[in-house]
């Protein structure tokens, strides 16, 4: 993790591959081989910006090699056919490749899974076939010839080794970049979205808006690569930018390792000169390359680089585990008993109106013929733990998924405080202070624990991608903030030995507890809890109601769904029952346990 | 030529390549479904298709009904094949490297190809000669009414396949539900392959019946699966019907850019086209979405 490097071997970790690129042309003076470098220093910049689509933001697009070739024509046609200086044609270029993206991008990113791949595919497709047949802007099928070199005062760079210093400038930089930016908030709520989209907007990010954001960010990084390759090579033609190519960028992301700037780079390195390398063997090259390619995809998924890492990561992470630690901070957490109505000071007074932190009004959703909420209506008191309940099926969940944003009532409204927000989106609500966790399990498993919490402040916190990605000022303050906060969070949680730990790799009782700490992170105004201790043992349980308790006692209004009714009776100040779809009761739990309306519900029977 | 017949004009060509698009959809829609992945390999099994034909009916004099059933049964094993050697020893279940996978196959089979038949256009003869007869004044080639025919023959299979086979049943089961299908007792490795498998002869009939009316080479079936891919997302990813629809559709949808606005510009206007559905109903004509449920 980036945010545990010291700022030395930080700094150390970047000194030395820039000491290998500065060296390299003085022990490679071959301009073939020259050569081939380059187009991997250009096929880099590419690469890292589509690894921040790919393997952070989960987004997959086959049009990328559009976005190279855009870079490319517009830099050729603006200088020859128009007379921009290359260097302003060069910034024009990326302008007008970002504003297509943005274009492209935002009915595009709506779009998942194999849909998505299409889509890009098909923009891929049209921009080709637009740079083959327009040919008296594009020179046609035979291509676009005597692009300038680039030049800075008298000096031009009209040679393999000056363009390889100014190629691997602008890669090293992409780099710098992408790695500023992967860890940062943004880097994380990218990462978050992969994980669950649901899930990242309820703590706050917007999703949709990140995606798009990170799609124009590749695409404008494979418009400078596109630049530079047309004024490298002085001659274009659009077979270079066609699907194939868009194929081969995103083997190289997939090949390096997903989720890894190094593994782009790795992937990159790989795979740019085997074609080259397999030229060897004659006919045979396009079948070896085929087996190459399936063989690491079949044994090392992961990438080379991610597969490296990892043996050793483990490697380390075994020496720490013959640490002894400190037994005291190892036991479980003092067992709370269940807080009893006798000893705890009722806050709240069922149906009383003024204090309501929460209103439901009226609500209700069809889908297709079935009812799952018909005209519910209750309200919540601020500061008391409200329970939902009600036999499976009777839209429990529905409701709380139109509390937080998740789905839009067709008719009815939420009121938080006296401000209406039902219609709003998730993220919205997580701004405003109102946080969630899900029925089934949704934490970030592509992250460790403390980066599951430090998504979990990403609503009260605001770097975003100019001030990540150039680390303006303010920018590691805030950074600093956020982790010292999520420690102090899981510490609450008693998960602090485990922060640094990938949260796939904790029982499920702890990734329940990891779920928690993210939604309590940016200190909301209400939690909404979706069955809490489903799943979990006795103990679990009872240290889960001692936490949720202890929530509430910090001023957070709790909003509990659970069929634990031990629990439910035990720490709730107000009871709502949901069946069919239809409030059927409300009232104090022990009200609620002689209802008769209730009974009937649960057991069966007459009503 | 009257307006009215060249509309019938467009309709048959439309429907004829139409018709090859809905048959590789339907195998792209068929491992989608066993396993949830795009299957890049389906493009050679289009042009494997044709070259087997090629073969046994040109190169070794075969009669064509057999060589037509050769060439499809030797599709049909390579891509029985391809999952047991390449998808099913994967150790990642991750879709995107088994896409990926599928990718460096295709990759592989295409070298393959070029090295076997070399990288020249070929040619094959049509079923049943090539004098054009008139279907409503528009000229229709008997090859046409072949893809036509045969296309609607393989559907008709496919669905009884589907609807009173036990194992066109069990292979229903593993797309629903993979684990409670195994836990009932369905093979479910055995469905995947049988979904390759199937893929595999769907890809080789569709380049076989298509190869008379254009020409064969070792990447014939690239374009083709492509638009086969395309036909199957405008459809709905996965959902048969929508294959066969998305095939007809995108057929039409090209022949008519081409005749009525531009044909260099034909693939240009097809996939805008696909663009703007897929913003419209972003799971396709027919699809269920892929949304999260939370």
């Amino acid at each position: 993790m980036a945010a545990g490097l010291s700022k030395t071997k930080r700094l150390l970790s970047l000194i030395i591959p820039a000491l290998v690129i500065v060296i390299i042309p003085f022990l490679i003076p071959n301009p073939y081989y020259l050569n081939v470098i380059n187009i991997i220093g250009l096929n880099t910049i590419v690469v890292v910006g589509l690894s921040l689509l790919i393997g952070y933001a989960g987004q997959i697009s086959l049009g990328h090699a559009a976005f190279y070739g855009l870079g490319a024509y517009l830099s050729g046609i603006l200088t020859v056919t128009y007379s921009f200086s290359p260097w302003f044609a060069m910034i024009v270029a990326l302008l007008a490749t970002g504003l297509l993206a943005l274009a492209i991008g935002i009915p595009t990113l709506k779009l998942h899974g194999h849909y998505l791949v299409m889509a890009t595919l098909g923009f891929n497709l049209i921009i080709n076939i637009i740079l083959i047949q327009w040919d008296k802007m594009t020179g046609g099928p035979s291509g676009f010839p005597g692009i300038p070199s680039l030049t800075i005062g008298s000096w031009s760079f009209d040679s393999d080794k000056r363009m390889y210093y100014l190629i691997w400038f602008f890669a090293f930089a992409s780099i710098i970049l992408a790695l500023n930016l992967v860890s940062s908030r943004v880097g994380r709520g990218l990462r978050a979205l992969h994980g669950s989209e649901a899930a990242a907007a309820s703590v706050g990010v917007r999703t949709e808006s990140y995606k798009v954001k990170v799609f124009v960010l590749s695409a404008i990084f494979a418009s400078v690569a596109g630049s530079l390759y047309a004024h490298y090579l002085t001659f274009i033609s659009p077979k270079t930018f066609d699907i194939f190519f868009s194929v081969e960028l995103v083997t190289m992301v997939i090949v390096g390792g997903m989720g890894s700037i190094w593994g782009a780079l790795s992937g990159t390195v790989f795979l740019t000169p085997l074609p080259h390398v397999l030229h060897f063997f004659d006919e045979y090259k396009d079948v070896f390359y085929g087996l190459i390619l399936v063989l690491i995809l079949i044994f090392i998924p992961e990438g080379l680089v991610v597969a490296i890492q990892s043996r050793w990561l483990s490697k380390r992470r075994s020496e720490t585990e013959e640490i002894p630690v400190d037994a005291a901070k190892l036991s479980v957490r003092p067992v709370h008993d269940y807080p009893t109505h006798g000893c705890e000071k009722r806050r709240a007074v069922p149906g009383s109106g003024n204090q309501a932190i929460l209103r439901v009004e009226n609500v209700s959703i069809r889908f297709g013929g079935l009812m799952a909420l018909g005209q519910v209506s209750f309200e919540m008191p601020e500061g008391s733990i409200t329970a939902l309940i009600g036999p499976n099926g009777a839209g429990k969940t529905t409701l709380i998924n139109v509390i937080s944003g998740a789905s839009q009532p067709q008719l009815g409204k939420v009121f938080f405080r006296d401000r209406e927000i039902s219609g709003r989106q998730p993220y919205h609500m997580a701004a405003m202070g109102l946080n969630r966790t899900f029925q089934n399990l949704q934490i970030f498993e592509n992250m460790t624990v403390l980066e599951n919490v430090m998504v979990g402040l990403h609503a009260k916190t605001r770097n975003e991608f100019v001030s990540s990605l150039f680390r303006l000022p303010g920018f590691s303050r805030e950074e600093r903030e956020i982790e010292q906060k999520a420690w102090e969070v899981l510490k609450f949680f008693h998960l602090e030995e485990k922060g640094l730990w990938p949260a796939s790799s904790l029982s499920y009782g702890e990734q329940k507890r990891i779920e928690m700490a993210r939604a309590l992170a940016s200190a909301p105004t209400i939690l909404l809890l979706d069955e809490p201790v489903a799943g979990l043992n006795m103990t679990e349980t009872r240290e889960m109601a001692g936490t949720i308790s202890e929530i509430r006692s910090q001023g957070v209004s709790v909003l509990l769904i659970e069929h634990d009714m031990n629990l439910v009776m035990g720490i709730s100040d107000k009871v709502v029952v949901l069946n069919y779809g239809r409030k059927i009761a409300e009232g104090y739990p022990e009200d609620i346990q002689r209802d008769e309306k209730v009974l009937a519900a649960y057991l069966g029977g007459v009503a | 030529m009257s307006t009215g017949d060249q509309l019938t004009q467009f309709i048959v060509s439309g429907l004829t390549t139409g018709s090859i698009y809905a048959l590789i959809a339907l195998g792209f829609c068929i491992i989608h479904n066993a396993i949830g992945i795009v299957n890049f390999t389906q493009v050679d099994f289009v042009t494997l298709g044709g070259m087997m034909m090629y073969t046994f009916f040109q190169s070794l004099n075969f009669p064509m009904p057999l060589a037509f059933v050769l060439g499809v049964l030797t599709v049909t094993a390579i891509g029985a094949l391809v999952e047991r050697f390449a998808i099913r020893p994967a150790k990642s279940r991750a879709v995107i490297v088994l896409i990926f996978i599928t990718i460096g196959v295709s990759i592989l089979m295409r070298g393959a190809f070029k090295i076997i038949w070399g990288t020249n256009q070929m040619a094959l003869p049509s079923f049943s000669g090539d004098t054009p007869f008139l279907i409503l004044r528009a000229a229709v080639l008997p090859q046409s009414l072949w893809i036509f025919v045969i296309t609607v023959i393989v559907v008709i299979l496919l669905h009884f396949f589907f609807s009173s086979t036990r194992v066109g049943k069990a292979m229903r089961a593993t797309s629903f539900n993979p684990k409670a299908a195994a836990l009932m007792g369905v093979n479910v490795n055995r469905m995947i392959l049988f979904s390759f498998a199937l893929s595999g002869a769907l890809g080789a009939v569709a380049g076989i019946i298509i190869v008379p009316i254009t020409t064969l080479s070792y990447d014939i079936g690239v374009i083709l699966g492509l638009k086969g891919f395309a036909a199957a997302v405008l459809g709905g990813y996965g959902n048969i019907i929508g294959a066969i629809i998305g095939g007809l559709s995108l057929g039409l949808l090209e022949s008519f850019g081409a005749g009525m606005i531009s044909s260099t510009y034909k693939d240009v206007i097809a996939f805008a086209i696909l663009l703007l559905v897929l913003f419209m109903k972003p799971s396709g004509l027919l699809g269920y979405g892929e949304k999260e449920r939370v």
